[in-house]
């Protein structure tokens, strides 16, 4: 009797434990959440929750939190967030923005000019950890004329304002402004009860795992048609496409070889897009290598992109003969460096590189330690090679890379030459900080130590332009002046992949830089079971 | 027993000391500077900022006075504050993951001794016979797997193809914590990291039990007429265990090892995945702290093998 009373019991507890193992996934599915890997890849920022020290990770940050305005879902145009419509003077100096008159932060205050003073005196505080305080220097003033309008006075033209205000995430002056200003980067309010405008609102983050957001009902956009978000987290791209096969994300960026095995499924779909990044080989300004003009051409001629780009990026990217790639950027008639190791050893030989340099090691260094961009690096070094440039890769760290890069007495011999990447898009305006002879550190980011007098003046035309008719051939000229006396030997500009489940739908993804933000209209998204 | 025992402690303490030494060294020493870490590329820091960032952490003192300066933090009780975790305190982050590790590699060493003990009696006791050689050629697979392709492969196939398990995570976003669930979750990677081990300790069993099972003492229990299954359980496995326990107490380091690249692979939240975001992020507080817990926990199973022995094999007196 004992015995049966035993084995009723343990057949009870191994029923009952099954059944828990069992009911997960069930109950798992009475609410609607759209999981994804949205901090993935280079656009992506896991663990910052902080939208003033982001230098990425914009597409999930843009799901709680609001700029002022936003691209569009093209990244072609501005469109409007929290601000419904904005003027801009004829002399650039004075942009007046209308703000929504019923957007609502999460604890149900309204957002008004006042918390647009407040962000943007924050973003220009470097005390506050921004990352923007550079981008914003021309902010002479805000003013609020009424609750409703905002209107910011510049001391100077500056080109790329609109553009870092699509980054700039507005912030609740109600809640911050008791916070010391110096305690604010590291503030654990980002993490644990943030505040913002947007169609979600903070759940929780649970460390290293995965942030949750709820439904905002009072979402001036609409109530979303999901109950909730999850970001997961992935140490690595491949676990990421892992969990987008096996159905528990309907998102991610994926790496290109990883969106070949996507293709043709027809429960995903693959995104394609720009990374609107170009990769170059920043030549040491203090370097006496690159001083002869001629060395920096021969390097170009000897590199065969269109045959790193075919095998290496499987064609998915496109060569750079100055900065950008965009067909109203580029000039016609501009030298395109076409392969050519004759080429390169007669240069190499008028120029004296005996003498100069000759086969002694060329250190490479470079923040890029992705097996793709070490082969990249390892093919550079081959074809240098054959006309007699010995350059030797080192792929190290990011802090690493800083620290050699921003030091404060730089030595060009730790870093001879660099290859990485700058953004050059949707704005153009962004290459200012790593090449304008006015940005070498610590002003800016112009690591490589460019002194090029004609690019720097054609950057400072462009970015004091008022006239938007003349934009475009002002970063022409920049693109000439680049592609002249090739300060940097610019490589490519690169695709991006992302994959998104056909369960989801109208889940608008774009492999954007820096994660956007876009206007993604998280409210419309929706799930299938 | 309990001077040994002190003695072991005591022992490992001065192991710890020497492995908080070496870690700081090579820290300090690795090319690069502490400093960068708090560099960031959007806001470039002024050399007097520099400096006086260096200052503030006491990285313009030599090494030695470093290391001192930080061991006297902890023994104070102070791990120090996470430079990448909105300055977290270094001992709560800790202990928020040395659980979950813990059941990572309790689970996935529990799976590899049953798994390995059984099928390492199974494989001695058919010695020669089609079971040892079915069983033999798995466990030499899974010994010369590394535990990175292990946990990539595994993933593969148990979760992406046969969606039998969950790609990640400890439990389920949006969910209530329940065992089930964290079982679901469990499951897999513990499966994973116990492939590496049971096949060693399959393979230990095996040769041990064989070498037991030509005993003199084995031949005289048969002789007596005792039954076969009672002469393997009772007079051959248990002295066959003995270099199985040892094995298991020295594979523990190796099991940490293996929790770091599973932990990385299926974004279990323990130490191994905090370690590995610390290193990428030049995080000096908590990789020395994590090390050193680390380093306490592999000390303290070793110690705790040495006991097992005598519980083992009473023929041990441990003094």
């Amino acid at each position: 009797m004992a015995g049966l009373h035993r084995t009723r019991l343990l057949a009870l507890a191994l029923g009952t434990a099954l059944a828990s193992l069992a009911a997960a996934p069930t109950f798992a599915q009475t609410k609607t959440v759209i999981s994804g890997g949205f901090d993935v890849g280079p656009g992506g920022f896991q663990g910052n929750f902080n939208p003033m020290s982001a230098s990425a990770g914009f597409t999930w940050l843009s799901t709680y939190y609001e700029p002022l305005i936003v691209y569009d879902a093209k990244l072609e145009k501005i469109a409007p967030a929290l601000a419904t419509s904005w003027q801009v003077s004829p002399d650039k100096l004075t942009y007046t923005f209308k703000l929504a008159a019923d957007a609502k932060w999460h604890d149900g205050k309204p957002f008004t000019s006042a918390d647009v003073k407040f962000t943007l005196g924050l973003a220009k505080d470097a005390k506050s950890g921004s990352v923007f305080g550079a981008r914003l220097n021309a902010v002479k003033d805000v003013e609020t004329p009424d609750a409703q309008t905002a209107v910011i006075k510049l001391s100077a033209p500056n080109a790329g304002l609109m553009d870092t205000l699509t980054k700039l995430m507005m912030l609740p002056a109600h809640q911050l402004s008791a916070i010391p200003v110096d305690a604010l980067a590291k503030h654990e309010w980002w993490s644990k009860t943030p505040v913002g405008t947007g169609p979600f609102k903070w759940v929780k983050y649970e460390t290293d795992q995965y942030v949750e957001l709820a439904a905002n009902a009072d979402y001036r956009g609409g109530k979303p048609k999901v109950d909730g978000l999850v970001n997961r987290y992935f140490k690595t791209t491949a676990t990421a496409a892992a969990a987008l096969k096996s159905g528990e994300i309907q998102v991610s960026y994926v790496e290109a070889d990883d969106a070949k095995t996507f293709a043709g499924n027809n429960a995903f779909r693959v995104v394609e897009g720009d990374s609107y990044v170009v990769n170059y080989l920043g030549f040491n300004g203090d370097a006496p290598l690159w001083k002869d003009e001629r060395v920096r051409k021969a390097v170009l001629y000897a590199i065969d992109r269109n045959a790193i780009i075919a095998s290496l990026f499987g064609g998915a990217a496109k060569p750079a003969n100055c900065g950008y790639v965009a067909d109203h950027l580029v000039p016609s008639g501009i030298e395109p460096y076409a392969y050519s190791p004759d080429k390169a050893k007669a240069l190499l030989k008028e120029a004296g590189w005996d003498q100069i340099n000759g086969a002694k090691p060329i250190t490479l260094l470079s923040y890029y330690t992705a097996p793709q961009q070490v082969n990249i690096m390892a093919a550079m070094q081959a074809m240098l090679a054959q006309v007699g440039i010995n350059i030797v890769p080192k792929a190290v760290d990011v802090a690493t890379y800083n620290g050699t890069v921003y030091a404060a007495t730089p030595d060009w011999t730790q870093y001879p030459v660099v290859y990485a990447g700058i953004q050059i898009g949707p704005d153009p305006s962004g290459i200012n900080v790593a090449i304008n002879e006015k940005q070498i550190p610590p002003a800016g980011g112009n690591v490589a130590r460019v002194r090029d007098a004609g690019v720097t003046s054609a950057l400072d035309a462009a970015l004091a332009e008022t006239d938007d008719n003349k934009l475009a051939s002002r970063y022409q000229d920049v693109c000439k002046a680049m592609n002249k006396s090739v300060p940097w030997g610019t490589m490519w500009v690169a695709k991006r992949y992302g994959v998104v489940s056909t369960k989801a739908k109208d889940l608008v993804w774009l492999p954007a830089p820096a994660g956007g933000p876009y206007d993604q209209k998280a409210q419309n998204w929706s799930v299938t079971p | 027993m309990g001077l040994y025992i002190l003695r072991r402690i005591g022992m490992g303490c001065v192991m710890l000391v020497a492995l908080s030494m070496l870690v700081f060294a090579l820290l300090r020493l690795a090319p690069g500077d502490p400093v960068d870490a708090y560099i960031d590329p959007s806001a470039p820091m002024s050399p007097a900022e520099l400096a006086a960032t260096r200052a503030r952490l006491g990285l313009d003192q030599p090494i030695p006075v470093q290391y001192l300066a930080w061991m006297k933090q902890v023994l104070a009780g102070d791990l120090g504050y996470s430079l990448q975790r909105n300055h977290e305190p270094v001992a709560r982050l800790i202990a928020e993951r040395v659980g979950p590790t813990l059941l990572l590699m309790g689970s996935g060493l529990l799976v590899a001794i049953v798994i390995g003990v059984s099928a390492g009696i199974l494989a001695g006791v058919n010695r020669g016979r089609v079971i040892d050689v079915g069983l033999s050629l798995p466990a030499f697979v899974g010994i010369s797997s590394p535990a990175f392709l292990t946990a990539l492969v595994g993933l593969f196939v148990f979760s992406v193809n046969l969606g039998w398990a969950p790609s990640g995570g400890m439990r389920t976003p949006g969910l209530a914590p329940t065992t089930g669930d964290l079982l679901r979750h469990l499951a897999l990677p513990a499966l994973l990291l116990s492939i590496g081990h049971a096949a060693l300790i399959m393979r230990y069993m095996r040769a041990s039990l064989i070498e037991v099972l030509n005993q003199d003492y084995v031949r005289t229990a048969r002789s007596k007429g005792v039954r076969e299954r009672w002469v393997i359980v009772k007079h051959a496995v248990r002295n066959a265990l003995l270099p199985v326990v040892t094995l298991i107490g020295s594979t523990l380091g190796a099991a940490v090892g293996g929790a770091i690249f599973i932990e990385s692979v299926f974004n279990w939240p323990g130490m191994g995945l905090m370690l590995i975001n610390a290193v990428e992020n030049r995080d000096y507080p908590v990789i020395m702290a994590s090390t050193l817990v680390v380093g306490a926990c592999v000390l303290a199973a070793n110690i705790l093998t040495d006991l097992a022995y005598a519980v083992v094999d009473p023929r041990i007196k441990i003094a």
